[in-house]
């Protein structure tokens, strides 16, 4: 055999029980989730896309409420910034479970719910066990992980 | 003044140029003389990017509002340290960092070669200030750090630096990550070089060696320091969260550990001059690549990249030249690069470091796919998905076990081939180590912890044995023969096979830094709402919130709690999280604060203060996280004592 088919051959090889072992091991949900923002959430419907999802968008201003006795935060996010040109569409109510909300949140800020939805139509809500916050634009890329929870 | 950092730059730019015609023409003609010229202009660039960089600390430091970076970048009260690590707190500045960086490398390396290397010497100019250049048509023409605010909207203070930036680590750890990154341009420049001129034997990695080792350690240490960071500062609990900017420094640093494993085979053996070059190739390619993953914002992380499109892109085809070049190069001298060599057997030293090489490529393979992930899928289906932390540990974690246990295996292995007997006296007393650990650690703390952390501690422990019994049977053996006491042994040891022993030490760095990753498997966490004079409990730490009061600061207000810390019924310390708002930058921080011990960390945020005068405090027990920062410490010692320079370093074997 080659040189060259024995690397082939061994890189087959490995890669086959890494994938193997990937499949095995790794569940939907936990380990990897669909990425939306809020708008394409809505356009597909309720209940399409199982109990994990990341989706992208913008706190509603004023929406934010915290329960501190129930450990956990209302707010609602819109697909748009409050102050961008375009007139907000639709907007999602969601319950963050917990109060550590990272220090980025606030009114307007760029947000990624991670969870799921709960209930239908008008009374859907998402359920979110971790919130993540984007910078502001006002600050460059420079803080790597700056806006990790 | 900030006018001569601008015309530097223009100057710098032409320089180089004449450095890469004049490389092309000595190499071409093999004249000295333009060699010399080659060698002169990239001084040229050197002193004139310096002068550029001083232009823009200068201005820095002196409030130039005229500039769009200054202004941007920092503000009249921030201490002048913060202003001067502004340079590197925005985009315009680290790409100017990274150029002289690589210019004062380039400088460095040609000194080096001064009198050797002459036919190298042209080539290794070329490829160095190619990528120069690059750098220099970036920061002239695309985001110049001396752009200048328009006449009349010059404001008299700045914005300032992200808050989050402005702490002490930050002002090193990016530095110490470009060092890193740019310094890998050294051997691959050389390795380039030998492709092109036909010299294939060792010269070009026995001349970058200690390069090579500079780059990797501080890319090593750079990489713990941004977890330290993260850690002390961001406010989540944890040290490494699987980010695409995290990784995009962490690859790099894989292939160049292959790298530098692999290379010792060539010298030995003769053997696997391809695969050399080519990880040396890889290593400078995912350099580029960190950077521009970081740069372009094609990996939609949690993180802002407020840049244009077509940055992106020129920076993908600038990466793409560099990579065929040398790639294409590499193509053409493929059959002289045909080893002498073969593997004798499985069971060797070379087989054991092969193996090394296919597992960090095997955990390169993992984090490159983990964070391309969402691109990928949304290539093929038009959909993102993300693959989380949980997807890099379970793929990595026992991809690096197995490479744990080769740290023990490799160096008690003896090269070409090795006899069963010398195994089994080699190894009987590091194994009994290993199992003597797992039983103990499995009767303790079975049901606690899992599978994996308890294997991963034997292992270390069976690692740990191995390098206490290297060393225990060459200082043994020179006390004995010698009479030299414990202490004179050890040191000369060090001394006289720098490489081997420097090396255990850093095995043994890198031992500790698992040993606290897996203490990760068992942290807690609670989150709880108290009143003054209340506590809370993690098991065995008791918290008690006694008073919140105002921060006294001048950049920055807000509340800090004060927490005492019991253990059972004996005091620890007071504890103070803060809840800062930094003024100018209207952006909260959370500052956690930190109570830290060899077996475990308590880590206390304060999530805010009530309008009744509660406090939410999330705390988290962390175990074993000290030991990353004492293996970090073990580490740059032993990277020092593998690259300390020796006199007669060329007659050592390793």
């Amino acid at each position: 055999m080659s040189k060259g088919a024995q690397i082939a051959v061994g890189a087959t090889a490995v890669a086959v029980l890494l994938a193997w072992y990937g499949a095995t091991n790794l569940e939907p949900g936990s380990t990897y989730q669909y990425y939306q923002t809020l708008d394409e959430f809505l356009a597909a419907g309720p209940g399409e896309r199982g109990d994990s999802l990341r989706v992208h968008g913008y706190v509603a201003d004023g929406s934010i409420e915290r329960d501190v006795g129930g450990k956990q935060v209302f707010f609602a996010v819109q697909n748009d910034p409050p102050h961008a040109a375009v007139a907000p569409s639709g907007s999602l109510r969601v319950v963050y479970l917990g109060l550590e909300t990272p220090d980025l949140f606030a009114d307007g800020a760029e947000v990624v719910i991670e969870g799921r939805l709960d209930g239908e139509g008008d009374r859907a809500v998402f359920i979110a066990h971790n919130v993540l916050a984007k910078c502001p634009s006002k600050f460059e890329a420079q803080a790597p992980e700056a806006a990790e929870l | 003044m900030s006018d001569i950092g601008l015309y530097a730059l223009r100057f710098a730019l032409a320089a180089a140029l004449v450095g890469i015609a004049a490389g092309v023409a000595a190499g071409v003609a093999r004249r000295a003389d333009w060699t010399r010229v080659a060698e002169r202009a990239v001084w040229l660039v050197l002193a004139f990017v310096s002068l550029s960089m001083f232009s823009l600390f200068w201005a820095l430091a002196n409030h130039d509002y005229q500039l769009v970076y200054v202004a941007a970048h920092s503000a009249t009260t921030m201490p002048l340290h913060y202003r001067l690590a502004a340079l590197w707190g925005g985009q315009a500045g680290s790409l100017l960092l990274w150029l002289w960086m690589l210019c004062a490398y380039s400088a460095g390396a040609i000194w080096a070669s001064r009198r050797s290397n002459r036919t190298l010497v042209p080539w290794v100019v070329v490829m160095l200030m190619a990528n120069a250049t690059f750098f220099l048509v970036l920061t002239n023409f695309v985001t110049s750090p001396f752009e200048k605010v328009p006449p009349g909207q010059v404001l008299s203070d700045g914005t300032g630096l992200n808050p989050l930036l402005q702490h002490p680590v930050m002002m090193i750890h990016p530095l110490m990550l470009y060092t890193g990154f740019v310094g890998f341009a050294v051997p691959f420049s050389f390795a380039f070089a030998a492709l092109v001129t036909g010299e294939l034997g060792t010269t070009w990695f026995r001349t970058t060696r200690r390069w090579t080792l500079f780059a990797w350690a501080v890319l090593g240490v750079a990489i713990l320091l941004g977890g330290r960071w993260a850690y002390e500062v961001l406010g989540w609990g944890g040290y490494w969260a699987w980010d695409p900017v995290e990784n995009a420094s962490f690859m790099p640093w894989l292939v160049a550990t292959a790298y530098i494993h692999s290379v010792m085979i060539q010298e030995k053996r003769d053997m696997l001059k391809i695969w050399n070059l080519v990880l040396i190739g890889m290593t400078y390619g995912l350099c580029l690549f960190g950077t521009f993953l970081t740069r372009s914002g094609i990996v939609q992380s949690v993180h802002a990249f407020a840049q244009t499109d077509w940055f992106g892109k020129i920076f993908l085809a600038y990466l793409l030249c560099v990579v065929a070049l040398f790639f294409g190069a590499l193509l053409y001298r493929r059959r002289e690069l045909r080893s002498t060599n073969r593997l004798e057997s499985v069971v060797s030293r070379e087989a054991s470091f092969l193996l090394n090489n296919w597992i960090f490529l095997a955990i390169l393979v993992v984090v490159f796919t983990g964070t391309l992930f969402p691109v990928a899928t949304e290539w093929v289906t038009g959909e993102k998905i993300v693959v989380g932390p949980k997807f890099f540990n379970t793929m990595a974690g026992p991809l690096a076990l197995f490479l744990l246990l080769l740290v023990g295996v490799g160096p008690l292995i003896a090269w070409r081939r090795a006899s069963f007997a010398s195994i089994r006296r080699q190894f009987v007393w590091p194994a009994s180590a290993g199992v003597a650990c797992a039983a103990l650690l499995g009767a303790i703390l079975w049901g606690d912890v899992g599978f994996w952390p308890l294997t991963c501690w034997s292992l270390c422990a069976f690692v740990i044995a191995t390098i206490v019994q290297e060393y225990a049977q060459a200082i043994a053996a020179r006390v004995s023969r010698r009479g030299e006491s414990v202490v004179r042994a050890f040191a000369t040891l060090l001394r006289r096979n720098q490489r081997r022993y420097g090396g255990y030490i850093v095995h043994l760095g890198i031992v500790f830094v698992l040993i606290g990753v897996a203490g990760a498997s068992f942290n807690q966490e609670r989150l709880e709402n108290i009143q003054p004079g209340e506590s809370m409990v993690i098991e065995p730490y008791r918290l008690e919130y006694l008073t919140a009061d105002a921060i006294p600061e001048q950049h920055y207000g807000g509340a800090r709690a004060r927490i005492a810390l019991y253990r059972g019924e004996t005091g620890l310390t007071t504890m103070t999280p803060e809840k800062r708002v930094y003024w100018l930058e209207q952006q909260p921080a959370s500052i956690p604060a930190i109570y830290s011990t060899l077996q475990e960390d308590v880590y206390v945020i304060l999530t805010n203060i009530e309008h009744d005068g509660s406090a939410t405090l999330k705390v988290y027990r962390n175990p074993l996280v000290n030991w990353l920062w004492i293996g970090g410490g073990v580490f740059i010692l032993g990277s020092l004592a593998v690259m300390w320079p020796h006199p007669s370093r060329e007659s050592q074997t390793g």
